[in-house]
């Protein structure tokens, strides 16, 4: 075990993704080998609507001493950026309230120098594609036991309870043998794919804290008018472009389309739309890349590109 | 005996599996659904074995587990804020009928404004049915609470049902350290239920739960219940001590973090007493004695143990978790109303904090704290301050304004 890495008594990260890419899971993997190499552990997520692709995240404490905080971490020593989108996303607010000189890891194509350009983060960055090893070991986008273990080498956790985590982990929810083995094999190569650098929190940034520190008021009466629950506003679903989830992109080849319009039929979110000579094509403002147009075309006139953000 | 991560919701099931539970009528709703998707699992694995049934709604889940518990079967059975309201007609009846149900309540605020987080107005709303309430901080203490509430409500001197509590997504969904003892140990605490009043047998039919009118009869049920719940002051004593004696860890009716030597005393329930301990440490740091007591036993209410443990203190500041709306902190008037023919009763501050599951900060501790150790100055304990900061207001003020409140 990295000793000289853990200069902490306790660790607090978390996790961002989108439901469906293992945010929760990664951090039970990461808990349970923090648990297994001897630490205090305590791991939960956070969900709002229960689906695939609504922004999702799950923490982590890990301390040599019992832990005496519970729920939301507020200012993480550690975030795992496990969907690059989630960045330029104006509710999730993956790396808000990360510590001076703590880590931010992305799942990105960008280099780490980029991406702190990119996405204006003070924090230390570190990159690694994610979403290509699992891919390229897993056949899928499932991240789960990949970001446990590039957080559990960020950490310096052992490799052998991180092997023991993932397997004990998956075991719960898998019963494929061949898929757990790649898993434990995926989740060893993000652990040993970067070089964790060191936590360097400001200790004595108290003084800054306490100076923004917020007070306890008094709530004011105010009228039904404005104090019940309901939203006068007009709806702002429109508003709010589901485009960005995707991991591939569906494309299209008219030379061999016949107009069947199959894939228009099939579309779960209508986001199939026809030209005016008759073809159909996405609107990739709010495709989610689901790829059934992929699977139903009769012709195999559609083909599907990842998606890289650089 | 091993030891492993487990969510609170995890922790409620392994109690249920160790306790051998034999009927389980089951209804989902989050933040609940994970105990009994665990219990259906291991009873379709084999690994468990018990009779699992999906109900049409916790009313008629409630009516089937108290029956089922009235024919001697242990039956187990789990809900959660909107449903535990939709069966409360049951809850009344089910205790009514003397049988030892344990039910595993996940707290979480009531609607409206609907929310998936945890405040007490929902198993609180159900202090006066008859039901004992145990109330919990950590997935261990899940576990463990399970275990002694059969034992305590199986006995002879209570046979009245009870309801295990834990916060929604502090710890239902909260993976911790849980020691999982074994069932050979577990059979040792929890022999089993063998019931003399509640049996069922085709060839000798009863009547459950007579209609009574004019109120002598109603009177004397009602009292008797009342009694019952008494007495298990005295045997959840007795089941604390064998239940340490087990399986080594203590439970008494309220826990005293830091208590004996406090002058100022935080009073709290359920998961966020983890963060009261860590406010009182702070505290304790810049010079101020403060402690910590964490209600766990709610019904019976530990009357005599309460005033032990906070008569002499110069000031003690309710934290409620819940409010009765058009009164405040309901443990708050419980409290007061134990104390109030005390000669040496202390200052009683009430605040409201961690409604729908609202963080409660160490700033908004401090402020707590600070405004105990002013009162008790003064002799002036103010009126109930709802915990809620500046900034947490200028949210508040975004948020109306993006739903058209001006």
């Amino acid at each position: 075990m990295q000793r000289e890495v853990y200069r902490l008594k306790m660790y607090k990260l978390r996790f961002h993704g989108r439901g469906g890419q293992g945010a929760r899971v990664a951090s039970k993997v990461l808990g349970t080998a923090a648990f297994l190499d001897g630490y205090y552990a305590q791991d939960f997520p956070l969900y709002g609507a229960e689906r695939r692709g609504a922004p999702v995240a799950a923490s982590a404490r890990i301390s040599e001493e019992p832990i005496m905080e519970r729920g939301v971490i507020a200012e993480p020593d550690i975030v795992i950026v496990m969907d690059e989108t989630l960045l330029q996303d104006p509710l999730t607010k993956p790396v808000l309230g990360i510590k001076q000189g703590g880590i931010v890891l992305i799942n990105t194509a960008h280099s780490p120098e980029e991406a702190k350009v990119e996405y204006k983060i003070t924090a230390q960055v570190l990159t690694l594609d994610i979403t290509k090893i699992g891919l390229d070991m897993l056949g899928m986008p499932i991240l789960s036991t990949l970001a446990g273990g590039v957080a559990a080498r960020i950490v310096g956790l052992s490799e052998d309870s991180l092997t023991d985590a993932v397997k004990k982990v998956l075991s719960e929810i898998i019963t494929d043998k061949r898929l757990l083995d790649k898993n434990v094999a995926a989740a060893l190569y993000c652990f040993n794919a970067i070089t964790p650098a060191k936590i360097e929190l400001e200790l004595k940034t108290t003084d800054a804290i306490k100076k923004k520190s917020s007070k306890v008021i008094s709530v004011p009466f105010e009228p039904a008018t404005v104090s019940s629950p309901a939203i006068n506003a007009t709806g702002n679903t429109p508003l709010r472009m589901t485009g960005n989830w995707r991991v591939f992109r569906p494309v299209w080849n008219y030379d061999s389309c016949t107009r069947c319009m199959i894939c228009v039929a099939r579309c779960p979110d209508g986001c199939i739309l026809v030209n005016e000579d008759g073809f159909p094509y996405t609107d990739y403002d709010n495709c989610k890349g689901c790829l059934i147009c992929v699977e139903e075309c009769p012709t195999n006139s559609l083909g599907k590109v990842r998606e890289v953000h650089v | 005996m091993r030891k492993e991560m487990l969510t609170g919701n995890a922790a409620a099931a392994w109690g249920v599996r160790l306790a051998e539970v034999d009927y389980i009528p089951v209804y989902p709703i989050t933040p609940q659904t994970e105990i009994i998707e665990t219990l259906a699992r291991w009873i379709s694995d084999g690994v468990m074995d018990s009779k699992y049934v999906t109900m049409d709604s916790e009313h008629s889940m409630l009516t089937a587990a108290g029956s089922a518990s009235a024919t001697g079967a242990r039956a187990f059975t789990a809900t959660s804020s909107q449903g535990l309201l939709y069966g409360f007609e049951m809850l009344y009846a089910v205790a009514g009928w003397r049988v030892p149900l344990v039910m595993a309540n996940v707290s979480r605020g009531l609607s409206s404004p609907i929310t998936l987080e945890p405040d007490h107005n929902d198993v609180l709303a159900a202090r006066d049915t008859g039901f004992l309430q145990i109330h919990c901080e950590t997935c261990q203490e899940v576990l463990d609470s399970i275990l002694m509430a059969y034992r305590l409500v199986e006995d002879e001197r209570v046979l009245l049902p009870i309801i295990v509590n834990l916060d929604g997504f502090y710890l239902s969904f909260t993976r911790e350290p849980v020691e999982v003892p074994d069932v050979e140990q577990v059979r040792n605490f929890l022999p089993l239920y063998q019931p003399k009043h509640a049996f069922f047998k085709a060839s000798q039919p009863m009547a459950q739960s007579a209609a009574v009118l004019g109120g002598l009869g109603y009177s004397y049920f009602k009292y008797q219940m009342h009694m019952a719940s008494q007495n298990a002051l005295a045997v959840y004593k007795e089941v604390c001590e064998e239940f340490e004696t087990g399986f080594g860890r203590n439970y008494d009716t309220i826990e005293g973090y830091m208590l004996d030597d406090a002058d100022y005393v935080l009073v709290m329930t359920n998961s966020f007493s983890t963060l009261g301990k860590a406010a009182v440490n702070n505290a304790r740091e810049s010079g101020i004695k403060a402690g910590l007591l964490r209600l766990r036993l709610v019904r019976p209410f530990p009357v005599a143990d309460l005033k032990a443990a906070i008569t002499g203190k110069m000031a003690v500041a309710v934290i409620d978790q819940n409010i009765s709306i058009g009164k405040g902190g309901i443990l708050h008037s419980e409290i007061a109303s134990c104390l109030y023919n005390e000669k040496h009763r202390p200052l009683l501050l009430s605040f409201i904090a961690g409604l729908g599951g609202k963080n409660i900060s160490p700033d908004e501790f401090e402020f707590i704290i600070n405004k105990t150790v002013t009162g008790a100055d003064t002799e002036d304990a103010g009126t109930a301050q709802l915990i809620y900061t500046d900034k947490e207001w200028q949210e508040m003020e975004r948020l109306k304004r993006m739903a058209g409140k001006g």
